[in-house]
């Protein structure tokens, strides 16, 4: 059982940690580097997951994915199948919750890269994209993996808005997180105890590598 | 030829700083953009770059149109084929000097792209420098790089943005006649940004002088420094006279050289430099004390006699112009004016210490 959630949670959380990876730099990006018209709208939008209770942002979850939801029904009118109670359903929820803290790393790390490097990338024929790849993605790199490292942490340790909209199914959709709770409160002391232990051990790794890399980060 | 026909208001509208409009042409040589900080020389060039964008104009390298706003017509920075060097370098911190000029070839197969990598850091002289990073580089050696990146482009035009301001001057003096060097050989158009007399003189076939955004005269350095037209081209170019002259004989013994500008006999400090070499000299025109008589018992090794062809008068200062074959620009209070009775026509002399000329670089 406890294999099974950690098993889980970790297939849960890394493909999360990968879309915020890529969903969150871009919105770093954007922020960082373009203006537009909302782009400070756009920026509270994105921050909200953040402030707001989880269980909120859960339930806004709900009310865009669920069966009967905006983005919801007409799935689920198309192919009969509904993302709420599914492990996917963890993976959005997890993802959601922890990319503001990405996009608010990615921005400062991007920020924090000289725009003149790319402005010379550019002079010397190199496409924004070519750029972004070989100069703004290397010098932003560390601040970038530093906020990985942190929303990785921040998925893993998800738990309201994932018992929101992926329910407690053991084995199907049960996260560590949910375990710990459901142990608890039927009385599996030793579970919820062994639960535990596993994911501080991780989440304590977690933090002391963010430290590393942020330190090395700010010597550089 | 470089033709840029460039008007742009710099700043907001509600921050305006002043207008960019200018009109430049650049030839197979190199060409100075001299003027103060915050001319806009630096925009200018970013303007041919295809960093920023004029408010309107033409601008046109031989007979490729970069930017015409009446047609509508402007290239993107990558399309431009330019090469430039920024007064920082801007070294790409995270690749070795080798890689960073690898990263401006274009259009080359690995193995010629390599070539060319090596070629190029051989003709600047950092062939061993090629591991290292920017941060391990010394300020001559980066901008050695900086200007092999640049090239490495295959450029059309290069554009130089006070590359040798942030390096010592014996680097300097060794730079100049590189640039100077690859320039010829490559026969492009160089743009080269400059607030120091000595580069412009060394390197500048023909010079313009900006001055908020304006071209305020035209012409070689030396006849600029020596004669502008204007009192905000004086005001730029500065209190600094610069002659191109003749060593025409060494007083060692006495520790001076004696020098011919055109008419004019000067001694300088002593210098050993072969006879017959041609050596541009600078004179502070706060180092120029006027008499109007000849004195003899003095320790100024020239007193040299002269017309005051203009006088330029400001609030607490005047600057004189002094003809004695070539002219002078000497920097005075308006009270000498006054007491030494001084109008346009008034033969004077100048006592110059020998001291006080210097050999520029």
């Amino acid at each position: 059982m406890i294999w099974d959630t950690l098993k889980l949670s970790l297939l849960v959380v890394s493909i999360a940690t990968i879309l915020i990876g890529l969903i969150g730099t871009a919105f770093g990006f954007l922020l960082a580097r373009r203006t537009f018209r909302g782009k400070d709208i756009l920026d509270a939008v994105l921050t909200l997951p953040m402030i707001l209770p989880p269980t909120v942002t859960g339930y806004y979850l709900i009310l865009i994915l669920g069966k009967r939801g905006l983005l919801g029904r007409p799935l689920y009118d198309l192919t009969g199948w509904s993302i709420t109670f599914t492990w996917q359903a963890a993976v959005i929820a997890a993802t959601v919750i922890a990319l503001p803290l990405m996009i608010k790393s990615a921005r400062a790390a991007i920020e924090s890269v000289n725009v003149e490097y790319e402005v010379a990338s550019r002079i010397m024929g190199k496409s924004e994209w070519e750029t972004f790849l070989r100069i703004t993605l290397p010098l932003a790199g560390r601040g970038l993996l530093a906020g990985i490292v942190l929303s990785f942490a921040r998925a893993f340790g998800e738990f309201g808005a994932t018992l929101m909209i992926a329910g407690n199914i053991p084995g199907k959709t049960q996260t560590m997180t949910v375990g710990i709770w459901e142990a608890m409160v039927s009385g599996e002391d030793e579970r919820a105890k062994w639960l535990a232990l596993i994911l501080t051990c991780i989440s304590v790794t977690v933090v002391y590598l963010t430290n590393r890399l942020t330190r090395s980060n700010k010597s550089n | 030829m470089l033709e840029a026909r460039i008007k742009m208001q710099l700043g907001s509208d509600r921050t305006h700083l002043f207008t960019i409009d200018v009109d430049i042409k650049a030839t197979d040589g190199i060409t100075v953009l001299f003027g103060p900080s915050g001319a806009g020389k630096t925009s200018i060039l970013r303007t041919i770059a295809g960093i920023l964008i004029p408010d309107s104009g033409r601008i046109t390298l031989g007979n490729r149109i970069y930017f015409d706003s009446s047609s509508g017509e402007c290239l993107s920075i990558q399309q431009r084929r330019v090469g430039y060097v920024f007064q920082n370098h801007l070294l790409f911190p995270h690749l070795t000097a080798e890689q960073n000029v690898l990263y401006g070839v274009r259009d080359h197969s690995r193995y010629s792209a390599r070539k060319r990598v090596r070629e190029l850091l051989s003709l600047l002289g950092v062939r061993t420098t090629a591991r290292r990073y920017p941060g391990e580089l010394s300020g001559g050696e980066q901008q050695r790089i900086a200007l092999a990146r640049a090239l490495a482009s295959d450029p059309s035009i290069m554009l130089l943005d006070e590359p040798l301001s942030a390096v010592d001057v014996a680097t300097r003096t060794r730079l100049l006649e590189e640039i100077s060097a690859v320039q010829r050989k490559s026969g492009i158009p160089f743009l080269y940004v400059t607030h120091n007399h000595s580069e412009a003189v060394r390197l500048g076939s023909a010079m313009y002088v900006i001055h908020e955004g304006s071209i305020v005269q035209e012409g070689t350095p030396l006849e600029i420094f020596n004669s502008p037209r204007s009192a905000s081209a004086a005001r730029v170019v500065g209190t600094e006279n610069v002659f191109a002259g003749d060593v025409v004989e060494h007083r060692p013994g006495d520790g001076t050289t004696v020098m011919d500008i055109q008419s004019c006999r000067i001694e300088v400090p002593y210098n050993g430099l072969p006879l017959g070499s041609r050596v541009t000299v600078g004179i502070r025109s706060e180092d120029i004390i006027i008499s109007r008589e000849h004195l003899t018992q003095t320790s100024a090794r020239n007193v040299l006699k002269g017309v005051v062809k203009h006088i330029i008068l400001d609030a607490d200062k005047a600057e004189l112009v002094v003809s004695c074959g070539v002219d002078f620009k000497v920097s005075i209070t308006p009270a000498t004016i006054r007491i030494l009775n001084l109008e346009t026509g008034t033969e004077i002399y100048m006592l110059i210490k020998a001291r006080a000329m210097h050999l520029l670089a």
